[in-house]
This record gives structure tokens, sequence and C-alpha cells, in this order.
């Protein structure tokens, strides 16, 4: 009975049904059957709750919607063309570095392509780039920059795996410019050689960093902010988001405060909700994983039949892109570092290498069709079918995982700071 | 005429649930930032930040309930475009009709579950931040879920209804 109720769950998820009631049923099943009350799964959502840095999704969703909405994309192309239009693949460049470095302090990789999706897109379809590749390039950056200080996955784990998080952030670095050089590289093969390039003219470079001045403050603020100490991720995304408000409303006027607003803030809530749900429920599946010790046994078995190190981070690589798609980061972190740690030091890993290469599998499981979230989240912020998200995704993938095999068996360039 | 009263239900569960999710939204902007500006003057209220995260907790399930009534849940939409690719409108109704019953049914389950928590809590809790008993914040869980479950059996009846239209 119990087996007939997954396969019908399953059933249900893959024609179509909300994924968080895919969740719920899930994991209300998987405790009725353990004789556990319902309210057990009730429980694990009210952690979202105590999330501290909860509120950094509403407010950088918000902010990035209010800019979306705003005349804010046309200034940002206008002075993006006149920075970089002479680069071959500047744009897309610029906007992965963007991507990484938004994702790095938001930790949360919905976020992201949420806020600058909208931003992004006209930009680089604007520049020439093809639909695929540049609803790729977004869904890619999305988790892009999860690997970079001061990132909430890489403290989680640290906590988790009592880890010194410091050595953590300076690991991550290297790591994370290769996946940024590798993506350039192939954003300049896509559309810098082919495009058309402006020839370069610094009075129109100043005039349009003259018209964007207040939104090009932004980064450079937050970055600032977050990075210099000042302030938290949390506190950054609330003067993101009041910042914004005003410099869009009061200061270029593109907006109005009782007419644009108020539907800005329901469009951009609607996204929220739908993935904080996913995100409260998935706690409550985690809660059931957890107790039944699921992933404990995958391991077990591979541990009966691998004995050598090499082929353990193959396994390993595998077993953390299927978890990666179909796990939030966090739950991900929370349930399987423990359990992977005990095995990898068996095989002498170092700790820290093992870090980066969870953090970059659960960075490419993003992306990994069926399922992995980036997928749907582009697919809803776009208005596009997940079937075209997944081709779009499929080269930036396969460089990833390129990416993945360097980081994975060169450990130099994770402990690059450490030798 | 029960057509036009479901049209109306949903639509004033509607509205409702925008307005206050505009209210959360511009609370917890407003909190947030006057908490930080406060400790720079070396004043703080710790019910701040307690009570900022439990207004996103709750608009989570407003902007959820929005979702649901406009059927824009997160979803593998791989054979409800298939099925839009053979032309078939009357199929195509029907298994959007079954999703929403389906999550109809799963909301309710939900909502019976989180009545169970919600019970034991005001019977166990205890005080939160604010003087707020920790069974009323617990309780945004089956009021969101109500919602959520609301607009989905709402949504049953209007979806033959918007595609005839």
């Amino acid at each position: 009975m119990e087996p007939l109720s997954y396969f019908l769950i399953l059933l249900l998820a893959l024609i179509g049904t909300p994924i968080f009631i895919v969740m719920s049923l899930f994991g209300l099943t998987a405790f009725y059957f353990a004789e556990t009350p319902g309210a057990a799964l009730i429980i694990e959502m009210y952690r979202l709750a105590s999330a501290p840095t909860l509120l950094t999704i509403p407010l950088f969703t918000f902010a990035g919607y209010l800019m979306a909405e705003s005349g804010s994309p046309k200034r940002l192309l206008k002075f993006a063309e006149a920075a970089f239009g002479w680069l071959p693949g500047g744009v897309a460049i610029v906007s992965l570095i963007i991507c990484a470095f938004f994702t790095a302090f938001t930790g949360a990789s919905g976020v992201t392509i949420i806020a600058l999706g909208g931003l992004l897109y006209p930009i680089l379809m604007k520049e020439g780039y093809s639909e695929k590749f540049t609803l790729g390039l977004i869904t890619t950056s999305g988790s892009l920059g999860l690997l970079f200080p001061p990132s909430l996955p890489i403290i989680l784990y640290g906590l988790v795996a009592k880890t010194d998080i410091d050595k953590l952030f300076k690991a991550g670095i290297v790591p994370g410019f290769l996946l940024i050089l590798i993506l350039s590289l192939w954003s300049i093969k896509n559309g810098g050689l082919k495009g058309t390039r402006i020839k370069f003219s610094l009075s129109n470079l100043v005039s349009a960093f003259k018209g964007s001045f207040w939104e090009l403050l932004l980064p450079v603020g937050v970055l600032y902010g977050i990075y210099g100490g000042i302030t938290t991720a949390s506190e950054a995304s609330a003067f993101t988001a009041l910042y914004v408000l005003i410099i869009e409303c009061f200061i270029y006027r593109d907006l109005s405060l009782f007419k644009d607003v108020p539907k800005i803030i329901v469009d951009s809530m609607t996204l929220v909700g739908a993935i904080l749900l996913i995100l409260c429920c998935a706690l409550g599946m985690t809660s059931y994983l957890v107790d039944e010790e699921i992933p404990m046994q995958i391991l077990e078995v591979m541990r009966e039949y691998i004995d050598n190190k090499y082929v353990f981070l193959l396994f390993l690589n595998i077993f953390l892109l299927i978890v990666g798609s179909l796990m939030d980061i966090f739950s991900a972190i929370i349930v399987v570092v423990p359990l992977i740690i005990p095995i990898a030091t068996e095989f002498q890993i170092d700790p820290i290498h093992l870090a980066i290469i969870f953090l970059t599998n659960l960075e490419i499981g993003y992306i990994t069709p069926p399922v992995g979230i980036n997928l749907f989240i582009s697919s809803f912020r776009f208005g596009k079918p997940v079937t075209q998200l997944y081709k779009a995704s499929i080269p930036f993938l396969v460089l990833l995982l390129i990416a993945l095999i360097l980081i994975t068996y060169v450990p130099s360039l994770s402990l690059f700071w450490f030798n | 005429m029960i057509k036009e009263i479901i049209q109306k239900l949903d639509h004033s569960l509607e509205q409702g649930t925008r307005l206050l999710l505009i209210a959360c939204l511009f609370l917890m902007l407003g909190l947030s930032v006057t908490g930080i500006v406060l400790r720079w003057f070396q004043i703080s209220f710790s019910w701040i930040d307690p009570f900022v995260r439990h207004l996103v907790f709750l608009s989570a399930f407003l902007g959820g309930a929005l979702a649901a009534g406009s059927g824009k849940h997160i979803a593998i939409d791989i054979f409800s475009k298939i099925l839009e690719s053979w032309d078939n409108p009357r199929l195509l109704k029907g298994f959007k009709v079954f999703i929403s019953i389906v999550s109809a049914l799963a909301c309710l389950w939900m909502v019976v579950a989180s009545i169970e928590f919600t019970k034991s809590e005001l019977e166990f809790g205890k005080e939160s931040f604010f003087g707020i008993h920790s069974g009323f914040l617990v309780s945004i869980i089956p009021f969101g879920m109500t919602l959520i479950f609301l607009r989905f059996v709402l949504r049953v009846f209007l979806i033959p209804g918007k595609a005839e239209e």
C-alpha cells in the first residue's frame, strides 16, 4: 500500500500537480504510514518562520520586480553597451558577474533569477543573444556565486560539518571564478564574436553613467555594505527595497506609488509565496528523510562497492547531483553532510576540498533536469514551458559538469590559498 | 446564479488577499528599516525581527493563495503542454479541474494537520514576542492553508467558466 501511494504521488507530480502539493502529500503520507500525526509535518513547516535570512527573499524579489518594471533595464542596457559593447560577449559576462555577486549574498538561488532575470532578459535579447542562450544563461546564473563569500550555504556547511568558515570562504574563490570563466568563454563564443560591436566613446559612457547613476550605485552600496561587514544580508535587502522604491518612484518617476507599486507587490509576492511554500514543505519532507535515514542507506550501499578514492568521488558527484536537483540546498546540507563526512574521511579527502565539491554539485543540481528548481523558477518568471528551459540549460549544464570534474580531481583549485 | 456567487466570492478573496499582502510588504519593509536605523542610535526592539519574519511567513501563504487562484504554482508542466498541443479544450479543462481537486484535497489534509498543531500549541505553547501567544502565531498555517484550499475549490468551478469565455 505504501509503495503504491508514493507511486501515485510521483504520478501526480509528473502530470503537473503543484510541487508544494506533491511535497505536502509525500510528507503527510510518509508520516501517516509511520503512524506519526500529520502535525509533525506542520511543526517542520513552522521552522521556516525562524530562518534568519527569510526577509531577504521577499524584499530582494520586490526590489528586482520594481527595477524590472521601471525604466531601469533600458538605462542599464545603455550603460552596459557604452561600457562593454566593444568587448566580445561583454554584456553576458557582466550579467554572469552581477548574478554571481547577487547570489553570493542572497544565498537563495531562486531570488537571483526573479530579481535580476527580468532585468537581464531584455538586455541580453537586445544584445543579439538567442532566446535559448539567454534563458540558459539566466537560469544557470541563478545559482552561480554560491561559492563566493558570504554565501549562506557556505556558512551553513561550516556549521554542520564543523569546518572553519573563514577557510571555506577563501576556498570557494578560485573554483567560483573558474565557473564564471568557463561560462564567460561560452558567452563570447555564442554572441560576442558574431554580434555587432559598438565603437567605444567616452562621452557616451559618461552620459550613460549619469543617466543610470542611482541604479549603478545600488550593487556597489550593497556589496560594500555586506562585504565590508556594515550590514547583514537581511538589512541589505531592506535598504535595497526602500532605495529602489525611492529612486524609481521619486527620482526617475518611472513608477507611480499608488498605481504601479501595488500591482508589482502582488506580482512579486505571488512568486515569493509559490517558492516559500515549496521551501516550507521541503522542510517536512527532509524531516521524514532524516528520520528514516534514507540518504544513509544509499551511502551504505556505496560504501559496500567502492574502495577507491577516485571512484568514490565520481559516485559522490552523481549522488550529490541527484540530491541537488531534488532538494533545496539548505535541507541537502543539513541532511547529507553529516553522512558523507565519515566516509570521505575514510578515503582521505580534505574536508575543505569536500565542502567545495559538495557545494558545486548542489549549485549544478539547481539546473539539472527534470526537477532542478531553477528550471521551474525561470519557467515561471519568463512564462516559458519548462521543457524549453531544459533545452536551454543543457549546454550550460555540460560546461558546469566539466568545471565540476576539474574541481573534483584538481584539489589544488580549492586548496589554492592553503598550499 | 450560483456561478455568479462563486465568481464574487473568488473575487472578494482575491481582493482581500491582495490588500493584506500589500499591507504585509509595507509593514515588513517599514519595520525592518526602522529597526536598523534605531539600532544606529543604540535603541532596539526585540519584537521587530520575529514579527517581521512572521509577516514574511504569512506572506508566503497569501502569495500561495494568489498563485492558487491564478494557476501560477510551480509544477512540472510537461503533461499540460502536451495536452495543449493536442488542441482538445475539453480534455485540458478536465485535466485542470482534476489537478485543482487533488490540490484542494491535499490542502484540506494540511488544514486538518495544522489545526491539530495549533490546538496543541495553544495548550502547551508560551508567550512569544510582543506578548502574543505562540498558538496564535502558528495559526497563520491553518489560516493560510484554508485560504489556499478555498482558492483551489473555487477554481474547480471557475476553470470551465474561464475557458468558455
